[in-house]
């Protein structure tokens, strides 16, 4: 499964016989995979496998629901980012996220991008200004808004204020940046720019997307992550998964057999 | 076919032949209260005391009374019922105390007022020892009041998009953060809408100001809290019940002020609304 080039570069995130549940349901069934820095990891699979799942364990936003239990390890640092010490205000710093619906938080655009900043306690005014300009510059987003960082987020499109998403979310300088589906919800020149953007910020960031548009995935990823029914069934660098894969199931899931 | 499109037919009729009833009913409450008093409106009927047993003068102190009365409510209510309606909608809901919670402040909104009314009687009039006193008065009906916004702000929260909650939580926002800087400034509308419409309510309230808070008749105006006031409803209910025929075009004209008043509260909350939907 593995092969040289992969084994050549370093690792940003290991995750170790993780197991998901809701309620009695295990939605994530013993996952071993590595995801390598400064790549751009893509999760693909049916809807229902547990992709998203997965994604949101990374962060631990999934704590959120009520029900959720993990067991088996995500190894961020040195360290499992389910242990009890672990500061979810920090490690949520680290790994940043953007959801699959944009949703601008209601303010002024200026402020959606330093609200991040707030939280971390970063006051000086001069400094925030810098950051939220390179982060929305980063973002793509800087020359459209320049002009109008006061004006209320929700009167940008729908593909500015997923931009608007991902600038919040580089604000606080993460590591590694989860996207769930960021494209989902866009019209096809939108998702154009978040495409080249995603490919873009993959030299400063490791890049996990989830993602159900095959051909998306193949476009812009250096690994690629099939799960199917809660298991991963093979990973490896994309463009040698997408000519040879392994398993029969991914195989039938690139080719269009199961969706 | 053709007989479906007949039964789809007859059926949209009536709802259509009710909806317009109760359209009808509104437009002829709001014409005939209103058309029926505004005739008496002149400036000196909004700002003088009522003179010569009720026929003449005007309801200044009532209006007055009413507004003091709704301040105090709108006061103690909209802090009690925000803080309930978050708890219950952040963090509440799946424990014991929550869901008891939940229950009282669904059932507190079934309770009719005169019980609200003997209860604040009881407890601040009497126990402790309030009067009939605009304090007595603006607390019975801060109770009436709290389940109403309480349930609205949870509502209000409720209805946001999780990802709202979950962006500022991947930010690293902890959870007060995000309720505070995020959550209820994406409800404001919702929720002021929904204390107007409290406020709307409770301003025609009369049962439990009668037991309360009111006097019929005051020559002096209130000089603390623990004095009684004229209120708008109860200035109504004392004519029509105590006075005679001449005296009677001043509970008219009271209660189209009344109406008015209550109108123009729920027009506005009715375009925070509108504006709400644009966004």
């Amino acid at each position: 499964m593995f092969n040289l080039t992969a084994i050549r570069e370093q690792t940003i995130l290991n995750i170790r016989d993780f197991d998901g549940w809701y309620g009695q349901k295990q939605i994530l069934k013993n996952i071993n995979m590595d995801i390598y820095k400064n790549k751009i990891s893509a999760i693909i699979g049916p809807s229902g496998c547990g992709k998203t799942t997965l994604l949101r364990s990374i962060n631990r936003i999934n704590d959120e629901i009520s029900d959720y239990k993990t067991s088996g390890e995500i190894i961020f640092e040195g360290k499992n980012i389910y242990d009890k010490d672990v500061d979810l205000t920090l490690l949520r710093k680290k790994i940043g996220m953007v959801f699959q619906k944009p949703v601008p938080f209601p303010m002024s655009i200026y402020d959606n991008v330093a609200f991040g900043l707030k939280i971390h306690g970063i006051k000086d005014k001069r400094k925030r200004d810098e950051i939220v300009k390179l982060a929305l510059k980063r973002a793509a987003l800087w020359d459209e808004v320049k002009d109008e960082l006061d004006k209320p987020a929700r009167e940008l499109s729908g593909g500015q204020q997923q931009r608007l998403c991902i600038a919040r979310a580089l604000a606080v300088d993460p590591e590694i940046l989860l996207l769930d589906e960021p494209t989902s919800a866009l019209d096809p020149i939108a998702t154009q720019k978040i495409e080249n953007l995603i490919e873009h910020l993959s030299e400063e960031y490791t890049i996990i997307i989830v993602t159900h548009n095959l051909a998306q995935a193949t476009r812009i990823s250096d690994y690629m992550y099939f799960m199917y029914q809660g298991e991963l069934i093979e990973w490896g660098p994309t463009r040698i998964m997408v000519r040879s894969p392994k398993k029969q199931l991914t195989e039938d899931y690139l080719n269009g057999k199961i969706s | 076919m053709k007989k479906k499109i007949n039964v789809d037919f007859i059926v949209s009729l009536i709802f259509r032949i009710i909806s317009y009833m109760t359209f009808l009913v509104v437009v002829l409450i709001i014409f005939i209260v209103i058309a029926d008093g505004v005739r008496y409106f002149k400036p000196s009927f909004f700002i003088e005391y009522p003179k010569k047993a009720m026929t003449q003068g005007g309801i200044g102190p009532a209006i007055l009374g009413s507004l003091i009365m709704i301040s105090l409510i709108l006061l103690f209510s909209i802090p009690l019922g925000l803080l309930t309606g978050v708890f219950l909608s952040e963090y509440g809901s799946k424990s014991f105390i929550g869901k008891i919670i939940d229950i009282s402040v669904t059932s507190l909104s079934g309770v009719p007022s005169i019980v609200y009314g003997l209860f604040g009687l009881a407890l601040f009039s009497i126990t402790l020892g309030f009067g009939t006193s605009i304090l007595s008065g603006s607390l019975t009906l801060t109770i009436m009041t709290l389940p109403v916004i309480a349930s609205s702000v949870r509502e209000a929260l409720a209805a946001l998009p999780r990802e709202l909650r979950e962006s500022a939580y991947a930010l690293g926002a902890k959870k007060t953060e995000t309720i505070f800087k995020i959550l209820i400034p994406a409800g404001k509308n919702r929720i002021i809408t929904a204390i107007l419409i409290g406020a709307g309510r409770v301003i025609g309230e009369t049962a439990p100001v009668l037991l309360t808070g009111a006097v019929f008749y005051s020559t002096k105006l209130p000089k603390s809290l623990l004095d009684p006031v004229m209120t708008l409803p109860t200035h109504i209910y004392f004519i029509t019940m105590s006075y005679g025929a001449d005296a009677q075009w001043m509970a008219k004209a009271t209660s189209s002020f009344l109406l008015i008043l209550v109108l123009v509260i729920y027009l506005i909350a009715f375009q925070l609304r509108k504006e709400e939907k644009n966004v």
